[in-house]
């Protein structure tokens, strides 16, 4: 039963943001002045690169691009989604980010293994930005396990039932505000595209790949942003049932994607700089606060 | 020697403007060397022009620089002009600085929106080449073409205004004025791009007097208010009051407001156009016969103007034949593009390098002619 609970999650998982992906583009195109693809286009485009021939450039190539799909494939099977949860007990945030981190592995093993100097710049990139953005938002997430002496997320979720003054967005806003600025960085969304810049490294880990390599890395990517915007609504935004999960899912994404739509990208040295100074003294104020006073409930509301 | 890897930037890149190629030696994320690498799309501007009737070449000389073609015909036609020694109508010369000021707005609409490439902003060239799109309205309903007009030729330009395009341009410009205020918050007031583009990729005034830059670069670093169409005005640059903006400090953010801001002094020029523009012919011949018979009287000439990215120059030779002995391209982005890339580029980032290519105005074409 457990494993069909997992299948579901992944066929849902790629349905809906596959189908909010879509929806952003529109967004995006509105902000732009534009017309915009049609809603299911990127349906279209991942059908499409998994329907051409793909080069290969050797063994660690393609087994980093099985890796990273597969890695984070299993990482949406232990997400509890709106209160569903495949395997009873493994719903924990370090199952999470560690799943997440083979991941990102297997594409930095992936694009390295391609050979192309942009593709091994760009994972260098998304490397150090990854060290930017998970320390604040570990110490965030360490303060609010610290406080309840659980690290099941389904746990973290039930704490948050009751209404929305009991999420963690208004009971830790400033642990929310932090954990939505990592979850920028993790989406790489504008201002933290810097591993995949165009103009200035080629795309980065991107720019050797085609066809169904290419394929997998987009439907990896749709996978990851499901995992990390699904992340921020169960800690911050307490879950809620199905429809209250999506919309506020949606909410959260597409907040994201106008922000990203006004600014332009760091350089990878500001982005570090960036993480490390209001973020990392924001989440450390907050864990203060988690830990002298509790969870601080009554001083926030 | 440090252990470095090279990159190539180009021609195949999302940061480089044409067909260009930047050869990088980088250590970390620090450019130690740089080989530009111009002849990807060497067509032989110069020598084709030696070999094609005076007016077929009005066709080839768009091409040498493709995101604003007028500023070459005008060049052009000045050049045979003056060897033949022929003075066009007064109405002529109003269209043609109609025409000049809505390419320079298309043009810096473009690379003001365009900044957002490099930097990541896609919200700004989706607009600029929107807005640009009716600039390209217009070019069509005058010239019946949209990007290579081949409208300004020797002798006046090719027919008269159709008629109510001046309320069409005046209706743009109205658009435009409105328009400019978002375009300063999107892009001049974005703090990622002043975080980008503030006290980054500095020209020097040293520098721009051992290289030659001309245009923008030198207004911003020099503070001189060094353009043609006040120093030696051309068409009827003389009758119009505009202003040339200056800068004493050149980052790339002081580039892009001096491109902001010329935009509205064009804005300026063209309302001053629609006003003061003579009715009357449009064209005279510039010698006897048909166009494809034309003999220009031998002699040399050097003729410029001002393009978006400085002062761009046809030196045309003519030995009295059909065809011109010679015709040599001054590209106004020549200095910057080549030696600047090999000689300044280094010591800056990767990151850094597609903002330096957009901000110094590079145009490939023009280097490789």
């Amino acid at each position: 039963m457990s494993y069909l609970i997992g299948l579901m999650l992944i066929v849902i998982a790629f349905l809906w943001q596959v189908t909010l992906e879509g929806f952003q583009r529109k967004v995006t195109a509105k902000v732009q002045r534009r017309v915009g693809p049609r809603w299911y286009q990127t349906f279209m485009d991942i059908f499409k690169a998994f329907s051409k021939s793909s080069i290969s450039h050797g063994f660690i190539y393609d087994f980093g691009a099985m890796m990273t799909l597969g890695g984070t494939m299993a990482t949406v099977v232990f997400l509890p989604f709106s209160g569903i949860v495949a395997f009873n007990g493994l719903d924990n945030f370090f199952v999470i980010i560690y799943l997440l981190a083979v991941g990102s592995l297997g594409m930095a093993m992936s694009a390295v293994g391609s050979g192309n100097p942009w593709a091994s710049i760009g994972v260098m990139r998304a490397l150090t930005q990854m060290v930017g953005y998970e320390v604040p938002f570990m110490i965030v997430v360490f303060g609010m396990i610290f406080g309840y002496g659980t690290s099941s997320i389904s746990a973290l979720v039930e704490v948050q039932a009751g209404g929305f003054l009991n999420w963690h967005l208004l009971r830790m806003p400033l642990g929310a505000i932090v954990g939505f600025i990592s979850l920028m960085g993790m989406l790489a969304k504008k201002p933290y595209d810097t591993p995949i810049a165009p103009a200035e490294i080629a795309s980065g880990p991107l720019v050797e790949y085609g066809g169904k390599h290419l394929g997998m890395l987009m439907l990896q990517h749709e996978f990851a942003v499901f995992i990390e915007v699904g992340l921020f609504v169960n800690l911050f935004l307490g879950g809620g049932g199905i429809v209250a999960y999506l919309i506020k899912y949606a909410a959260v994404y597409l907040f994201a994607t106008i922000i990203s739509a006004v600014l332009g990208r760091f350089k990878i040295e500001q982005v570090v700089y960036h993480f490390y100074k209001v973020p990392l003294a924001l989440s450390l104020i907050q864990a203060a606060v988690v830990i002298f006073t509790g969870l601080g409930v009554e001083i926030w509301l | 020697m440090a252990k470095d890897l090279k990159l190539y930037l180009g021609p195949n890149h999302p940061g480089m403007h044409g067909n260009f190629s930047v050869h990088m030696y980088v250590e970390g994320d620090k450019i130690l060397r740089t080989r530009p690498l111009p002849g990807m799309l060497h067509r032989g501007f110069e020598k084709l022009m030696e070999r094609r009737l005076w007016m077929n070449n009005l066709a080839l000389i768009p091409r040498i620089c493709v995101p604003e073609p007028d500023i070459n015909e005008m060049v052009y036609a000045m050049g045979v002009e003056a060897l033949a020694k022929v003075e066009i109508p007064e109405r002529a010369h109003w269209i043609r600085m109609l025409i000049l000021e809505l390419a320079r707005i298309a043009n810096h609409l473009m690379s003001l929106g365009g900044i957002g490439g490099p930097t990541g902003l896609y919200t700004g060239p989706n607009w600029a080449i929107a807005d640009r799109d009716l600039i390209l309205d217009i070019f069509e309903a005058i010239s019946g073409a949209r990007v290579y007009h081949m409208y300004i030729v020797p002798g006046g330009v090719r027919k008269d205004l159709p008629e109510g395009i001046e309320e069409k341009i005046s209706g743009f410009l109205d658009y435009l004025e409105g328009r400019m205020p978002e375009y300063e918050d999107l892009i001049l007031n974005n703090p990622m791009i002043i975080k980008r583009t503030k006290d980054e990729i500095m020209l020097p005034e040293e520098v721009v007097w051992e290289l030659g830059v001309t245009g923008i670069g030198m207004r911003s670093a020099t503070g001189k208010p060094y353009d043609i169409r006040k120093i030696d005005p051309y068409a009827r640059y003389d009758q119009i009051e505009f202003q040339v903006p200056t800068a004493t400090y050149s980052d790339a953010y002081t580039r892009l407001t001096l491109k902001y801001k010329e935009i509205i002094q064009s804005v300026r020029i063209i309302r001053q156009v629609l006003e003061k523009m003579p009715q009357g012919d449009v064209r005279t011949n510039v010698s006897r016969g048909s166009a494809l018979r034309w003999r220009i009287p031998a002699g040399q000439v050097y003729s410029h103007i001002e393009c978006t990215r400085g002062e761009y120059g046809y030196y045309i030779v003519s030995d009295g034949s059909d065809q011109p002995y010679r015709v040599a391209v001054r590209g106004a982005s020549y200095p910057q593009g080549l030696l600047g890339v090999e000689k300044y580029l280094p010591g800056h980032r990767i990151e850094d390098a597609a903002i330096w290519m957009d901000t110094m105005g590079v145009c490939a074409p023009e280097i490789d002619r």
